[in-house]
C-alpha cells in the first residue's frame, strides 16, 4: 500500500530545514553565549563568567533606560489597547455600511507606512509642538508608541469579537441588561482573551522600537534599544550580550504567558 | 416586573396589529394581525424562511417592526428595547453565558434588575429544582448535556418571571426521545407558571401535540389560527393542508349549498359532503382534501365513493399506507390502523372502492 504523501521524504527537505533553523538562531545562540565570557571580547572564549550581567546590573545608565523603556511600553500599550477595543466595538457590532471596509483599512493602515515615514513625520511635527507648548517631556515618546501599537492590538481583539456568537449579547440585552451591563458582564468577561493578547502584542512592540523612539526622543530619553544602538558604535563588550540575553527572556516569557493564556481559552 | 401572588394569572396578553417588517426589498413579515391570550401556548408554524422567527424576534425586541404595532397588555411595546420587556426568549442554540455557571445563568436576568442577593439565591435554586439540575448549579454550562443546557435556558428565561415566553425553536437540536418528554415538560411549565408562551417551530407534529392555538405562517403571511384540531381537520388552504400531515386532494364541483355543508360531485361522479371555511360560499369547480386516515379500503361495490388501483401498500407498524391511483389518474391514499396482525387483506395491483365518512371532506379556499 502507498504511504500518503508527506513532504518530509522530498530528498533534500531536512537539510534545507537544517539550513534555515541554524542561519535563525545560532547567531542567537552564539549572543547569549558570549554574554557568559569572562572576557572583555565578543569573539574569543575566555571562560564562564556572570560578570557581564552584574555589569549591565551595576550600570545605571542601562538600568535608567530599561525603566523608562517598561514606563513606554505599559503606558502606551495600556492607552493602545483601550483605543483598539473601542474601534474594534465599533467596527464589529454595527450593521454593514459603505466605507466599513475604508474604515479597517485605514485602523490597519500604519501596519503598511514605513516607519522612517512616520518617524521622520513626527520629529517634525513634535519639534514644532515642543517649542509652542514648551513640554519636552515622556508624553511624545508615549504618544508616539501608542499610535504604532493600536493596529497591533486591534487586529486579534477585533478577530475576537468577530468569532463571539452574537445571540450572547442578545440573550443579555433580553435579560434585562442594559447596552453597557451586556458589555460588562457578557461582552468583555468574553473578549478578555483578545484584550490581553492585544495589550501583550502592543508591549513587546513598544518594548522593542528603536526607529520612531530615536527620532522622536528628547536628550537623556534613552529606552534600551536606543541606548545598546549608542553602545554599539563605541567599545562592543559582553554586555550589550549580557542585556540582549536579559530582553530575549523576558520576551520569550510574555509570549508563553500569551501561549497559555490562548490556550486555556480554548480548552475552556 | 413586579411579582404577582401565586394563583392568579401572570401571562400578559398580545396583540399584533398589521405587523410589518422589511429587510432592504425583502418583505419577511407582511401585515400579520394576530392576538394572543394570556397564559396561552401559541404556536407559530411554518417553513423556513415564512417570516416566523423574524416575527418572535420582533416580540422580544430584536428587530424593530417596519410598520403596525405590538401591545402587550394593552400598552404599545414595539419600539421598546429588549431590555425594558418583561418577555425572555429560549434561544434556539440556547445562548447560555459560557463563562458563567449554571446558577449565575440563572440569576443573570434577576442581577440585571437589581434584585437583592437573596431573592436572586432563592429563585435560583426554585428554578433549578423546576428543571431537575439541582445538583448542577456549580457547573460550568459547557460541561453539560445538550439536553441540560436545554433546561438551563428555560430555567434562565423563567427566572426573572416574565408575562411572555418566547421559544425559538428550542428542541431541534435535541434527539426523539428527549424531544417528546420536554414537549411534555414545556407544557406542565405553561401550566405551572401561568405565563403566555410563544413557540416558534416547523415541525407540524410538535405544534399539533404543544399548542393552544396554532398560526400557519408562509411567505410572511398567517394563512390560517386556530387549535389544532381545527387546522388539521378544516385546513383552510392548500398551503396549509399540505404543510400539516398528509393529505389528499381531489377535484370536485359543487353541486349545492345548505348551511355550513355543501355537496360536491366527485369525478367519479358520486356526491359527498364537504364543509368550508366561514364567511367563503364554494361554487363550480373546487378541491376538497380528504385526510388519508379518515378513507376506508373494501372491495368495489357500488357504494364506493372512489374506485382505484393499489400502487403501493406501506406497512407502518401501527398503520398502512395505501397508496391507489383514481380513475382519473389522481393519487389517493388511504390510511388504515392495524387493528390485528398479518397483512392487510390487499395486494398490489387490485382494484377497491374507497368509502369515506360523512363530514371529512373540506373545501379549500382558493
Amino acid at each position: 500500500m502507498a504511504k500518503p504523501f508527506s513532504v518530509r521524504r522530498v530528498p533534500g527537505f531536512s537539510t534545507i530545514a537544517m539550513i534555515c533553523f541554524i542561519g535563525l538562531y545560532l547567531p542567537i545562540v552564539t549572543l547569549v553565549i558570549y554574554a557568559f565570557n569572562a572576557g572583555t571580547s565578543i569573539a574569543i572564549w575566555e571562560g564562564f563568567s556572570l560578570r557581564w550581567f552584574q555589569s549591565a546590573w551595576n550600570n545605571a545608565q542601562v538600568i535608567d533606560a530599561s525603566i523608562r523603556s517598561l514606563q513606554i511600553a505599559v503606558t502606551a500599550s495600556v492607552v493602545a489597547t483601550v483605543v483598539a477595543t473601542m474601534a474594534a466595538i465599533a467596527t464589529t457590532r454595527t450593521v454593514q455600511y459603505r466605507g466599513l471596509t475604508f474604515k479597517y483599512a485605514f485602523i490597519n493602515l500604519p501596519l503598511l507606512v514605513p516607519e522612517i515615514v512616520t518617524a521622520v513625520a513626527l520629529l517634525i511635527f513634535f519639534s514644532r509642538v515642543k517649542v509652542w507648548t514648551g513640554y519636552s517631556g515622556l508624553g511624545y515618546l508615549i504618544a508616539a508608541h501608542a499610535a504604532f501599537c493600536v493596529p497591533f492590538a486591534y487586529l486579534p481583539i477585533r478577530a475576537r469579537l468577530e468569532s463571539m456568537d452574537l445571540t450572547l449579547e442578545r440573550a443579555a440585552a433580553d435579560l434585562y441588561a442594559t447596552p453597557f451591563q451586556a458589555f460588562r458582564y457578557v461582552t468583555l468577561p468574553l473578549l478578555w482573551p483578545g484584550v490581553l493578547a492585544g495589550f501583550m502584542l502592543g508591549f513587546v512592540i513598544s518594548l522593542d522600537d528603536v526607529v520612531i523612539t530615536e527620532f522622536v526622543k528628547s536628550g537623556g530619553q534613552d529606552t534600551l534599544p536606543t541606548y545598546m544602538l549608542g553602545q554599539l558604535r563605541r567599545v562592543v563588550t559582553p554586555e550589550m550580550n549580557a542585556i540582549s540575553t536579559v530582553f530575549l527572556l523576558l520576551s520569550f516569557a510574555i509570549v508563553t504567558i500569551f501561549f497559555f493564556l490562548s490556550r486555556t481559552e480554548k480548552t475552556s | 416586573m413586579h411579582q404577582q401572588p401565586a394563583g392568579t394569572t401572570r401571562g400578559g396578553d398580545i396583540d399584533m396589529q398589521n405587523v410589518v417588517k422589511d429587510f432592504g426589498h425583502f418583505r419577511a413579515v407582511d401585515n400579520v394581525s394576530l392576538k394572543i391570550a394570556s397564559n396561552e401556548f401559541f404556536t407559530l408554524l411554518g417553513p423556513s424562511g415564512c417570516g416566523k422567527t423574524t416575527l418572535l424576534r420582533m416580540l422580544a425586541g430584536f428587530e424593530m417592526p417596519t410598520g403596525g404595532k405590538i401591545l402587550l397588555d394593552k400598552a404599545d411595546i414595539s419600539l421598546l428595547p429588549p431590555n425594558r420587556r418583561p418577555i425572555n426568549t429560549v434561544f434556539q442554540n440556547y445562548a447560555l453565558f459560557p463563562h458563567m455557571t449554571v446558577a449565575e445563568n440563572i440569576g443573570f436576568g434577576l442581577k440585571m434588575l437589581g434584585r437583592p442577593k437573596a431573592e436572586i439565591e432563592k429563585v435560583t435554586q426554585d428554578m433549578l429544582r423546576l428543571v431537575q439540575l439541582e445538583a448542577r448549579g456549580k457547573h460550568l454550562v459547557t460541561q453539560l448535556s445538550g439536553g441540560q443546557q436545554q433546561r438551563v435556558a428555560l430555567a434562565r428565561a423563567l427566572a426573572p418571571q416574565p408575562k411572555v415566553l418566547l421559544l425559538d425553536e428550542p428542541l431541534s437540536a435535541l434527539d426523539l426521545k428527549l424531544r417528546k418528554s420536554m414537549q411534555i415538560e414545556l407544557k406542565r411549565l405553561q401550566m405551572e407558571t401561568g405565563i403566555t408562551f410563544v413557540f416558534v417551530t416547523h415541525d407540524q407534529e410538535e405544534a399539533l401535540t404543544m399548542s393552544d392555538r396554532i398560526a400557519v405562517m408562509s411567505e410572511g403571511k398567517v394563512r390560517q389560527v386556530g387549535a389544532p384540531d381545527a387546522i388539521y381537520d378544516r385546513p383552510a388552504d392548500r398551503f396549509v393542508a399540505d404543510f400539516i400531515g398528509e393529505t389528499n386532494f381531489l377535484a370536485a364541483d359543487v353541486v349545492s349549498v345548505n348551511g355550513n355543508v355543501a355537496r360536491v360531485r366527485l369525478a367519479s361522479g358520486k356526491e359527498i359532503a364537504a364543509r368550508f371555511a366561514e364567511g367563503t360560499q364554494p361554487s363550480g369547480k373546487v378541491t376538497v382534501v380528504i385526510r388519508p386516515e379518515h378513507a376506508r379500503a373494501a372491495a368495489v361495490s357500488a357504494e364506493a365513493d372512489l374506485k382505484g388501483t393499489i400502487q403501493t401498500i406501506v406497512y407502518l407498524g401501527t398503520d398502512t399506507h395505501i397508496h391507489a391511483v383514481l380513475e382519473d389518474g389522481t393519487h389517493f391514499t388511504v390510511r388504515q390502523q392495524n387493528s390485528r396482525s398479518g397483512p392487510c387483506g390487499f395486494s398490489t395491483g387490485e382494484q377497491i372502492g374507497i368509502h369515506m365518512s360523512d363530514d371529512v371532506a373540506q373545501i379549500l379556499r382558493d
